[in-house]
């Protein structure tokens, strides 16, 4: 902390610095004051016998083996010994009668010793306070905490930003209600499904789904990743889920997203090399307060994956994740609306039209079409700033910001486009196509094909037995030689994927 | 203990944390004359005693009594030194700059004692408070500090310092010897509670009987 103020700020530095002396000078100071008037100083007790010997003490007090004496000087002084015969001897001839019993220390000294007791405590703690916390540090209070993350309410959605997903929707219309208003449902007797597990592939909207329910019921909405209760200790992950489970239960009604549930909900027992019982620990944590909450009933846990097939089934059962919510496959209706949702913002241009902007994009997902329509406003923005023209996103922006992902599936297109047309000429309809291809980095290749599918073509080269498998992407140019004309297509090597090297073959 | 040696101790601190703090960074100074601004950029050019300090060996250990402590070491990065200034002659200036620091501190205090002393001012003593108490401390600690630093066991200064001369004949033999070192250091400062004969108070009290009789 010292360190980075030094760095922004060497002034303030040095000024501290010199407070810093001029504290510590005055309390050298005051310290000298208090052992100036009436101190008592330790001695040698060869220093004590020679006062004696001499006649200079005045008085002697013995508490134990601890002897106090006052010289003629009047200072006083304390030694560590034994009065011997000689000494006492001494002392009786010089008239002085050694009174026995405890010291009795002034206040001052007690609270001296209680400055000196608090300071060494106080540094201990913080000492140790440095040790455990700090960056980099590590503090095992710390460690069982869950991570969930309460998501603001400033980014509140509700369902009408979620496009598409009716089913799903209506689906989770009942959740809704019952996180609204649960005496209507309790009264009726119903027990709702409180987990809910959400399928889908990447990028279809679950979290989004998830958030837009949370919006929907203003319920505290908390988002936490599976893997977050991974941890290299075991029984972390089980006190994490336990601590999640128990803010929620403070700020009900709550909805708890678990991201990826994969990662702790995979089949029990199905781990490679031996048990993994740190994690089976965690989704009995888990499986318990999805169980344990009937009574704190305004609390709904959405886990979302897209491998529902590995998860375990007791995660599936009656009374967890016992709704599965499949996301949908978008239909063109669906994708206008989201179309419309991410476009809202965005000035489009009178030639944009989305219905036809929702054909190009047949089996996209939501968060691909989120990321079209901001790809293609981000080129308008572009075009708007080189040529200075108004801003507006056109549909050419639309058809640009396609092009990276129809590129590829259009060269292959044109791959089959030619197998097709080949084997339609075939004399033979039961025949194979014979073809040439011409590869990157291979010479060329002529043989049967024996199938196609959407990446690969599988070859059995003229004269070998063994058949191959080649990729698409690495065909430079296709060239059929069966059938009743050679039918040849080299306008393959002008897309420029045809131009970039792969790592398929 | 009694009362007034807790003071004591207190007070015999404050020099302690003062001359400490002077030999770091004295080493961090030389070190940035030097070309390396590794310390200076960890901001340990300093003369605040907290970018320094060590919580056990500057605060806890002397507090409690113990006569040992430290502070902690400032970094410095040879390979950074200005061309021209070899590698091992700049270490072995850095590590010297440490114990030269105390050792100036305490000819400073040592000479203004004298003077103080002197038959014309003995009359101002009494007026002058703490300052005298001070001055003495001063010596005892920066002897102490300057005589321990130059004992010749790694980590200690004295073992840099031997480690710029050696010549390249000794160095195996010297490399063994170091890799030795905190064993060593531990046997040092044990050695006047196991066998009664204490080196460090030894050579302490020899510069002092030179200071104060001799000199």
């Amino acid at each position: 902390m010292w360190l980075g103020k030094d760095l922004r700020n060497p002034m303030n530095s040095k000024w501290k610095t010199l407070l810093f002396w001029g504290v510590l000078l005055g309390v050298f100071i005051a310290l000298y004051q208090m052992n100036r008037g009436g101190g008592i100083r330790t001695v040698p007790f060869k220093a004590f016998a020679n006062s004696v010997m001499t006649g200079s003490v005045r008085s002697v007090e013995i508490d134990g083996n601890r002897i106090r004496f006052q010289l003629d000087g009047s200072s006083r002084s304390e030694t560590v010994g034994v009065l011997s015969e000689a000494l006492n001897d001494r002392l009786s001839e010089l008239g002085i009668e050694p009174q026995y019993g405890a010291f009795k220390d002034g206040i001052g000294s007690i609270i001296v010793y209680v400055v000196a007791a608090v300071l060494l405590i106080a540094a201990l703690i913080w000492f140790l306070k440095k040790m455990s916390g700090g960056a980099g540090g590590f503090n095992l209070l710390e460690l069982s905490k869950s991570r969930a993350k309460l998501v603001g309410a400033e980014t509140k959605i509700t369902f009408a930003d979620v496009g598409g997903c009716q089913e799903a929707k209506e689906l989770f219309g009942d959740v809704v209600d019952f996180l609204k208003a649960p005496e209507r449902w309790s009264k009726a007797g119903v027990r709702l499904p409180r987990g809910i597990l959400l399928e889908g592939p990447p990028g279809s909207g679950k979290t989004y789904l998830a958030r837009a329910v949370a919006g929907e019921t203003g319920a505290q909405f908390y988002v936490v990743a599976a893997s977050e209760f991974v941890q290299l200790f075991v029984g972390v992950g089980a006190a994490r889920v336990r601590d999640m489970f128990e803010t929620a239960t403070k700020n009900s009604p709550a909805v708890i997203f678990i991201d990826e549930i994969d990662a702790i909900g995979r089949r029990r027992g199905s781990g490679l090399g031996g048990s993994h019982d740190e994690r089976e620990q965690t989704l009995n944590q888990l499986l318990v307060c999805l169980d344990g909450f009937q009574q704190q009933p305004r609390i709904v846990v959405i886990a979302a994956t897209n491998r529902p097939d590995i998860l375990d089934q007791a995660l599936l059962r009656p009374g967890r994740f016992d709704r599965r919510i499949k996301m949908p496959e978008l239909t063109r209706a669906d994708r206008i609306e989201i179309l419309n949702i991410h476009t809202k913002d965005k000035p489009l241009d009178r030639d944009v039209s989305l219905d036809e902007v929702a054909g190009w994009t047949e089996g996209q997902h939501g968060a691909d079409l989120e990321s079209l329509t901001n790809e293609a406003a981000l080129l308008a923005v572009r075009r708007a700033r080189q040529q200075s023209a108004e801003l507006a996103v056109t549909r050419a922006d639309f058809r640009q910001a396609l092009r990276p992902r129809e590129s590829q599936n259009r060269l292959f297109d044109r791959l089959d486009a030619v197998l097709i047309e080949s084997t339609s000429q075939l004399a033979e309809p039961t025949g194979r196509a014979v073809v040439r291809l011409h590869l990157k980095d291979h010479p060329p290749m002529e043989g049967d094909v024996l199938w196609v599918d959407a990446t690969f073509i599988k070859l059995r080269p003229s004269g070998s037995e063994t058949a191959v498998l080649v990729p698409k992407a690495q065909i430079q140019r296709l060239e059929a030689i069966s059938g009743t004309e050679a039918v040849s297509r080299d306008d393959v090597s002008a897309d420029k994927w045809a131009g970039r090297r792969t790592d398929l073959a | 203990m009694n009362v007034n040696d807790l003071i004591e101790r207190l007070m015999m601190f404050i020099p302690f944390l003062l001359s400490l703090t002077v030999h770091e960074w004295a080493h961090a100074w030389t070190a940035w004359k030097l070309g390396d601004d590794t310390a200076k950029l960890l901001g340990r050019l300093s003369l605040n005693p907290l970018v320094h300090m060590d919580p056990i060996g500057t605060f806890l250990l002397p507090l409690m009594g113990v006569p040992f402590g430290w502070a902690k070491p400032v970094p410095v990065n040879p390979l950074r030194f200005r061309p021209g200034v070899s590698l091992r002659g700049g270490m072995l200036l850095v590590a010297a700059a440490g114990p030269i620091s105390n050792a100036l501190i305490a000819t400073g205090a040592f000479l203004a004692f004298k003077l103080l002393t002197q038959p014309q001012f003995v009359g101002l003593l009494p007026q002058l408070g703490p300052v005298p108490f001070l001055l003495i401390m001063l010596i005892q600690v920066n002897v102490v500090l300057c005589v321990f630093n130059l004992f010749p066991i790694p980590p200690l200064d004295g073992s840099k310092i031997i480690d710029g001369v050696i010549p390249d004949s000794l160095r195996p033999a010297w490399n063994q010897y170091c890799s030795l070192g905190p064993i060593l250091l531990i046997g040092l400062i044990l050695l006047p509670q196991l066998t009664g004969f204490n080196p460090i108070g030894e050579a302490v009290g020899f510069v002092m009987r030179l200071l104060f009789i001799g000199g």
